[in-house]
């Protein structure tokens, strides 16, 4: 079962995801991806039914490429949300929907302005200052109620989010070893080390 | 087939229980307490009566409402009785109300595996004098309470009863507060508009409405005398005062 | 799993004298699992129109959205805004479009209806999730907590209030509903519509 964080701080947004890729009791891999770039500003961790993961992630990541090519702009945060959850909506029903949980992370350079979205694979979108999926969400979440600030700055925000993920290590029988930590801010997108 | 077996494997069930609809609520006051229930008795949408009481006085200061399986309450309030009046003959004097309470919860208990299914709701006065409600679950688990809903309509009473009785979500003007116990009178006219408001909207809740009122030793009557058809169940005497208000509710 | 309880929420709507009231709860959850605190589920339709769309939150949105588009298309053809009483049609036919596949919402509907004299009239309606609609004249109730809704509101309502007494009763209904449902609560919105202005309120209500 994947794991991903995700929480908004003064300036940015910092997403979080594990890094196996298993198959029943087997990993398979321990260095799996699971956090998309999906424009200068766009971040999305995708989890859920391996295959559709990233068939859909991929699929995401090229329409926001061709917006991007054809109108010479990124599509804004709010717009990427609701383009995303318009696709799992209707995917959802249809004949073989994808069954895919995102956390989508912008940053609005012109209004300098972290967006964090949290969308499940029937399409719900609810805008959020901290957001988590899987197991990691039952202990994740009670701890960014009560750690979370929203105009933390990013050690502060890498702190919480280090809490988080050693509170999963410890308490979830099922726990993953390694994470992916992103970051989405004025400068763009890239990865930080915990 | 012809020799009387049959083809294929047949499979016959018997179900114990039924639910007889209805609802019963119970409001303690500072030295009185309100059991009410109303009388209608359905299952499915077939009204079996439109008068079967589900409340029941069980001594001088205890009463009893019952939810929930109509057999299996009528059952459950004759064998607490017949146990009250063993005790009386034991003791000779009536058990005290928290005592009724810790009897209920081990004779709900002793049928851990074979439950009465219903709800109970007993109300009184405690040795202090002070009114108390105690509500039960099928099984046995008790709790003191100052207002309880149960039954068919509890879902729509019992938050109507929280902000009425407790009054949750109302914030007093400053540098007052919430009284912990209301007066009679005012007891009665959220009961009677909690029945009014259960018999609009759910089909089986109506007919009639049963309020006993028990009063503890030594208090006046005065509000009580106010209320249309009040009557007393107790023999003028002493001792804590039980007394009925019957009321209509709407039959549809 | 009931698809309609999946992620929890409750509206509810009241007529007062001259004016109308909406309101809705705040949470958004998976199951048992909070997941937002501010997740609105009433939006208006005109300055006099709001709707509210509790059940599948999923479906919350692609109706907010369907409705806007219906919406736009009927004024652009009648150069004209749409009326309450016109708007909960629109809302049905919408869902029975859907009637073997349905939207999981129970749409409600509070607005002011203009009156053939120019004066404003107000009117609530509610529906199931396949379109049948329910004109009340008093209130009308959805979602996970709509028993209690409908039990508390039958207790505090009464015939024309006036707006802050029917804010207050819509208020007290609301939060005190929320409290006893395990999947709606986490704080609450009131909309009270008079035929001039609206006046939204964010309530504070308990977080468990």
């Amino acid at each position: 079962m994947d794991i991903s964080f995700a929480l908004t701080g003064k300036g940015y947004v910092l997403i979080a995801a594990d890094t196996t890729a298993a198959r029943s009791i087997v990993k398979m891999k321990s260095d799996e991806d699971k956090i998309k770039v999906l424009s200068p500003h766009l971040l999305m961790a995708f989890s859920g039914e391996p295959g559709d993961t990233v068939q859909f992630a991929e699929y995401v990541e090229r329409n926001m490429r061709l917006y991007h090519i054809r109108h010479n702009h990124e599509l804004r945060p709010p717009a990427a949300a609701s383009w995303i959850r318009r696709s799992l909506a209707d995917s959802i029903r249809s004949r073989k929907p994808y069954a895919v949980n995102l956390l989508l992370g912008g940053y609005e350079p012109r209004e300098r302005t972290p967006h964090l979205y949290w969308i499940d694979y029937l399409g719900t979108l609810a805008t959020v200052p901290f957001g988590a999926h899987g197991y990691g969400a039952y202990f994740a979440l009670s701890l960014l109620d009560r750690y979370h600030d929203p105009e933390a700055t990013l050690e502060e925000g890498l702190a919480t989010l280090r809490r988080c993920i050693d509170e999963v290590s410890k308490r979830l029988v099922v726990s993953p070893g390694k994470y992916k930590v992103k970051i989405v801010d004025a400068d763009g997108v890239r990865e930080v080390e915990l | 087939m012809p020799d009387g077996s049959y083809a294929h494997p047949q499979q016959r069930q018997f179900n114990p229980y039924t639910e007889n609809g209805g609802t019963i609520l119970a409001i303690a006051g500072a030295d009185f307490t309100v059991i009410a229930g109303d009388t209608r008795q359905s299952e499915g949408y077939s009204i079996q009566t439109r008068y079967a009481p589900k409340v029941f006085r069980l001594t001088d200061r205890a009463v009893l409402a019952v939810n929930g399986f109509a057999a299996d309450g009528n059952m459950f309030v004759k064998t607490v009785k017949q146990r009250l009046e063993w005790y009386r003959h034991a003791h000779a004097k009536d058990m005290p109300l928290r005592a009724i309470a810790r009897l209920i919860q081990t004779m709900l208990y002793a049928r851990r595996f074979f439950p009465y299914y219903v709800y109970n709701i007993l109300g009184g006065i405690e040795e202090d004098g002070s009114g108390a409600v105690y509500s039960f679950d099928p099984v046995g688990s008790y709790e003191r309470e100052a207002c309880r809903a149960a039954g068919a309509a509890q879902s729509l009473v019992q938050p109507f009863l929280d902000n009425q009785i407790y009054f949750r979500n109302q914030t007093p003007a400053p540098g007052t507060s919430h009284p912990t116990h209301l007066p009679l009178p005012d007891v009665l006219a959220i009961v009677i508009d909690s029945f009014t408001s259960a018999t609009e909207r759910h089909i089986e809740v109506g007919d009639g409405l049963e309020m006993y009122v028990v009063l503890a030793k030594g208090r006046s009557t005065q509000e009580l005398a106010s209320i249309r058809g009040a009557q007393e169940l107790t023999p003028k005497e002493g001792g804590d005062r039980i007394f009925v208000i019957r009321r209509e509710l709407k039959k549809d | 799993m009931s698809i309609m309880e999946l992620n929890g929420g409750s509206v509810i709507a009241m007529v007062g004298k001259d004016c109308v009231a909406i309101a809705s709860d705040l949470r958004l959850g998976n199951q048992s699992l909070g997941i937002s605190s501010n997740f609105e589920k009433i939006f208006a339709m005109t300055d006099r129109v709001y709707v509210g769309l509790p059940g599948l939150a999923t479906d919350v949105l692609t109706l907010r959205e369907q409705f806007r588009y219906r919406l736009n298309m009927y004024t652009i053809k009648e150069e004209r805004e749409i009326e309450p009483e016109t708007f909960v049609h629109l809302v049905s036919s919408a869902l029975y479009e859907r009637r073997f596949g349905p939207y999981f919402i129970e749409p409600v509907v509070a607005g002011m209806q203009k009156q053939p004299n120019g004066s404003f009239k107000p009117f609530i309606a509610a529906t199931d999730l396949i379109g049948c609609i329910n004109f009340a004249k008093d209130f009308v109730v959805a979602g996970t907590a709509s028993t209690k809704l409908f039990g508390v509101a039958e207790g505090l309502w009464e015939p024309d209030l006036e707006p802050e007494d029917l804010f207050e009763t819509i208020a007290q209904t609301m939060l005190n509903s929320v409290d006893r449902d395990a999947f709606s609560g986490w704080g609450a919105v009131v909309h009270v519509i008079t035929k001039d202005k609206v006046i939204k309120r964010t309530l504070k209500g308990r977080m468990d």
